[in-house]
């Protein structure tokens, strides 16, 4: 008799909505996301302050054997410690005299593994193109090579990038023989750097200039040959640092004895990093 | 005994070194020291799968500790046969850790600072510590110097045991000594039964022989030394058995009778029961890949599947599929925990890498190389590299053991391929042909020469190079050295022809930038090259190529007047042509044309030796990704490769980019 009651007195049930986990109604699922979404936000917005912070290194490149370890053990230990070839890049974070801090890293030199700097480009506040100015002479072409590459690579920044500051360091000064002339060590090695490395630049600006390059395997739109020599200067005239396009680029000499320490430097009264960190509290001012 | 000694951070910092010598002192600091040497040359190319290396008279030998990116050198004479120097080694390694890990650690910490916002604070504490090397390391040298004092008494009371017992058995002879083998029987009254104690009698006396000797010879202690080396070898190796001990085996020539060992293993005629059955199994799966296996037919016929081009595999974790086909044969996982442990050790970012994570993966990426043709001994060595540098590492976060490797790999193909001087060519002409004039009137034009194998596209090669050549304005004069094939002249006549042809810059031809010079067939190439270049002299050309013959790596007389060659003309480029098809060979082609040049170019008096200068790869269209040659031949000389040929026409030339390469190789 009961099945014959009326079944549709009832009201036609409508399909419940079962909640997602059994026990937990809508609106407490609806607050937990919400929590979530506001911590993966401030998860983000924590990565991208970090990311924001960035450009505050200095890079040390250079041809290999010209010292660049040494000038970080020294910036970063106040000692110069002997060194070695560098098998990989070292960073470290050095507190300058005017009391801000920079990170230093350090790329090995050695042809086949520099190219790591490009990783840290993003991150450049500053480059420091380190050449062992006793040897220039001898292996002027290889050295030019090399600065080429660091030149091609901050040309070829986005522009949204601001360019890192470009200091060429003659260093291993103090093994130069100044000669009669009265000038400092610094300056003489500055010179001697600078003549033959525009030299050498303008040897391989001409050798690329109107020629025909040969294509790179793969892709067809890709260049093989690398630009980065634009001078702003009369169209034949040799290269010349000043008139570089890709920003200003700025000399010193410096020396660093192994061994040294700070304090031995302070009795002597030279400190043969002081170009390099007088530059540094320049770019950071 | 030892000349210098030293450890490093592999960033480049010396934390300690000794020299024994002024003259090793002197030039350690310098940029030839063994060190030095040592790293450019071995670490750098990624040779680190070899025991030794030597340079200048120096032996050098290193180990590393990968967690704290150290190394340990050791470096002492060549002629010395130093038995102890392994064992040092791994004690200094082992001590050095545990005396001064809390100080090594933060060192290499602060060399790896990565967010300077972090450690900013850290910093303002440590300038409170000041770095004082001196003081961390000060107890060291006198725990060195005990370590070194007792290895070397060690080894010279070997030495003594070793001429005690020689000296002991000679004694014991009653005739006098005579290097006669005939008195052999006279030792043992019983005939020798079988031939075990034949050989065990003729090792003895061969003992004897190099006691006696030393002792004659009275100051041989090289020879004693070298003696006590090789039987303590076996001894004293058990700790560092990373290294292979290569004892030297004698070398089995054919007239000797077989000895019972040699017979058994020889002996095919009796079915022998295999090794294990699991060793079988693996070999049937290796044998046949189960995805390739074609259909059967209605009829019960089977029919090979389709060739099908381009097919891209879904699945891209190469290793992953390695494993699983090698899963007859991994290894049970280690570990208290096993598997789960490992991820939670990973998690917490302090699990090690070990040697048995390392193998499946290592063995897997040997395989995947081999497949994209890398020869069988480069892959195997580049593995060992990458299986060196990653021992004892630690890994952590979310990657895998695989993903690991797969890093490690890349890099080190990376830096092989690498070139490490200047693949420019075209500089290198301008450079040499604007260089200051000496005294004679002519430029002596650049001379490239192509030297290779045949049949590898040498000629077809040199017109290409020819041809950019003269787009770059150059005036190119191209030998016929070639004057034992028939028809090389006049392929070299018609390729002349063609580029005359061509113009360039909107001129209709290029008549007079191009010229052949050939003396016909038969004669001497050395000599035909000498009148080309002075040819070339006295009519203004920028630029000789050289054509020769193409020779097998050992045919002793051609690789001798190849030499010849070289050291007569001293061309300032010598161009292996190898084509991207080769397989093993590549690494013997390269080794022995390399070694050929060498000795023979410098035993003419003409000073050192001209190796091979670059390389030319051809046929790189017939291999699609496997590109494995170029890996090999790079490793095996250490050269770069200057051009890629892709196809039969004169704009089919290219130059290499190592990413492209390196992502061929790695990729399915």
């Amino acid at each position: 008799m009961d099945d014959s009651l009326p079944q549709e007195a009832t009201p036609e049930a409508t399909p419940e909505v079962l909640p997602l986990v059994a026990g937990t109604s809508t609106q407490t699922l609806a607050f937990g996301s919400f929590v979530l979404a506001l911590t993966i936000l401030c998860a983000f917005l924590f990565s991208r302050r970090r990311s924001r912070s960035r450009g505050n290194a200095l890079l040390l490149v250079g041809p290999p054997d010209s010292g660049k370890t040494a000038i970080l053990s020294t910036l970063a230990y106040n000692q110069t410690l002997p060194s070695h070839t560098s098998l990989q890049t070292n960073a470290t974070v050095v507190a300058l005299p005017s009391a801000t801090t920079l990170r230093v890293v350090d790329v090995p030199g050695h042809p086949r593994i520099r190219d790591q700097f490009l990783e840290h480009m993003g991150d450049a506040k500053a480059i420091a193109f380190v050449v062992d100015a006793s040897t220039v002479s001898r292996n002027g072409a290889a050295v030019a090579e090399h600065l080429h590459h660091i030149l091609h690579a901050i040309t070829s920044l986005p522009p949204s990038q601001p360019a890192p500051a470009l200091l060429i360091l003659a260093h291993k000064a103090d093994l130069l023989k100044t000669g009669t002339s009265s000038s400092t060590l610094a300056d003489v090695a500055v010179s001697r750097v600078r003549t033959i490395l525009e030299r050498e630049l303008e040897k391989r600006r001409e050798s690329q200039s109107g020629g025909v390059g040969v294509e790179g395997l793969g892709e067809e739109g890709e260049r093989s040959d690398m630009g980065g020599l634009d001078h702003s200067g009369p169209a034949g005239s040799p290269f010349k640092f000043a008139d570089w396009e890709g920003g200003e680029v700025d000399f010193a000499g410096t020396w660093a004895k192994v061994g040294e320490t700070k304090e031995d430097e302070k009795q002597s009264g030279t400190d043969g990093l002081e170009g390099l960190t007088e530059w540094l509290d320049q770019l950071s001012r | 005994m030892l000349d210098h000694c030293s450890i490093s951070h592999k960033g480049g910092v010396v934390l300690w070194s000794r020299s024994f010598t002024p003259e090793a002192s002197h030039i350690a600091s310098s940029s030839a020291s063994p060190v030095n040497s040592l790293i450019r040359e071995a670490l750098i190319e990624g040779r680190t799968a070899e025991e030794k290396y030597e340079k200048d008279g120096y032996a050098v030998k290193w180990t590393f500790v990968n967690d704290l990116e150290l190394i340990f050198v050791v470096a002492y004479q060549r002629i010395l046969q130093l038995t102890y120097v392994d064992d040092l080694l791994a004690a200094l390694k082992a001590l050095f850790i545990k005396l001064f890990e809390p100080f090594l650690a933060t060192f290499v910490a602060s060399l790896h600072a990565l967010n300077s916002t972090k450690s900013a604070s850290s910093v303002a504490g440590d300038t409170t510590t000041s770095w004082n090397f001196v003081k961390a390391f000060e107890g060291w040298d006198k725990v060195f110097d005990k370590l070194l004092k007792g290895f070397e008494d060690k080894a010279a009371q070997e030495r003594k045991s070793r001429f005690r017992s020689t000296v002991h058995a000679v004694s014991a002879d009653p005739s006098p000594p005579s290097d006669d083998l005939s008195t052999i029987p006279s030792e043992s009254s019983v005939v020798p039964q079988d031939e075990q104690q034949i050989a065990r009698n003729v090792q003895a006396l061969k003992n004897r022989l190099r006691g006696r000797g030393g002792r004659r010879g009275g100051r041989g202690i090289a020879r004693v030394e070298s003696g006590s080396g090789r039987d303590s070898h076996p001894a004293s190796d058990s700790e560092s058995n990373k290294r292979k001990t290569k004892s030297k085996a004698q070398r089995k020539w054919g007239d000797e009778a077989p000895s019972e060992m040699d017979m058994a293993s020889l002996d095919f005629s009796v079915d022998k029961p295999s090794g294990t059955d699991g060793h079988l199994s693996h070999d049937l799966q290796a044998l046949v890949d189960e995805a390739s296996l074609g259909t059967r037919t209605r009829d019960g016929m089977y029919e090979v599947k389709d060739w099908e081009f381009g097919t891209k595999e879904g699945e891209d974790d190469v290793i992953a599929r390695a494993l699983k086909s090698d899963g007859t044969t991994t290894k049970q996982t280690s570990g208290s925990l096993g598997a789960l442990g490992s991820l939670f050790a990973r998690l917490t970012g302090s699990k090690v890498l070990t040697q048995e994570d390392l193998k499946p993966v290592l063995e897997g990426m040997k395989q995947h190389l081999m497949k994209k043709n890398v020869a069988r001994e480069i892959a195997d060595k580049v593995c060992e590299g990458v299986g060196e540098s990653l021992e004892g590492k630690k890994v952590g976060g979310f990657q895998t053991t695989s993903n690991a490797v797969r890093i490690a790999l890349s890099s080190s193909l990376t830096r092989i391929l690498t070139p490490k001087t200047s693949t420019d060519l075209l500089l290198s002409i301008r450079t040499k042909l604007s260089s200051p004039l000496p005294s004679t009137q002519q430029r002596i034009p650049y001379s490239i020469t192509f030297v290779g194998v045949n049949g590898v596209g040498k000629s077809t090669n040199l017109s290409k190079v020819c041809f950019w050549l003269i787009q770059n304005g150059m005036r190119v004069l191209i030998a016929a050295c070639d004057t034992f094939r028939s028809g090389a002249v006049e392929q070299l006549r018609v390729h002349v022809r063609n580029l005359s042809m061509l113009g360039v810059n909107g001129a209709t031809d290029s008549k007079g930038r191009v010229e052949l010079f050939e003396k016909g067939y038969g004669k001497d190439a050395a000599g035909i090259a000498k009148e080309a270049i002075t040819y070339a002299k006295e009519n203004d050309f920028d630029v000789v190529l050289i054509d020769t013959a193409g020779r097998m790596q050992d045919n002793e007389p051609l690789m001798r007047a190849l030499a010849k060659l070289v050291a007569v003309n001293n061309p300032d480029k010598i161009l292996f042509v190898g084509e991207a098809l080769v397989g093993n060979e590549a690494v013997d082609q390269l080794t022995k044309f390399d070694r050929a040049l060498r000795d023979f170019s410098s035993a003419s008096g003409a000073g050192k030796g001209r190796g091979i200068d670059g390389m030319i790869v051809t046929k790189w269209d017939t291999v699609d990704d496997k590109v494995g040659a170029a890996l090999s031949m790079t490793y095996v000389t250490g050269q770069p490769i200057i051009f890629v040929g892709c196809g039969q026409t004169y704009t089919d030339l290219r130059q290499l980019r190592v990413a492209n390469v390196v992502q061929a190789i790695l990729s399915d």
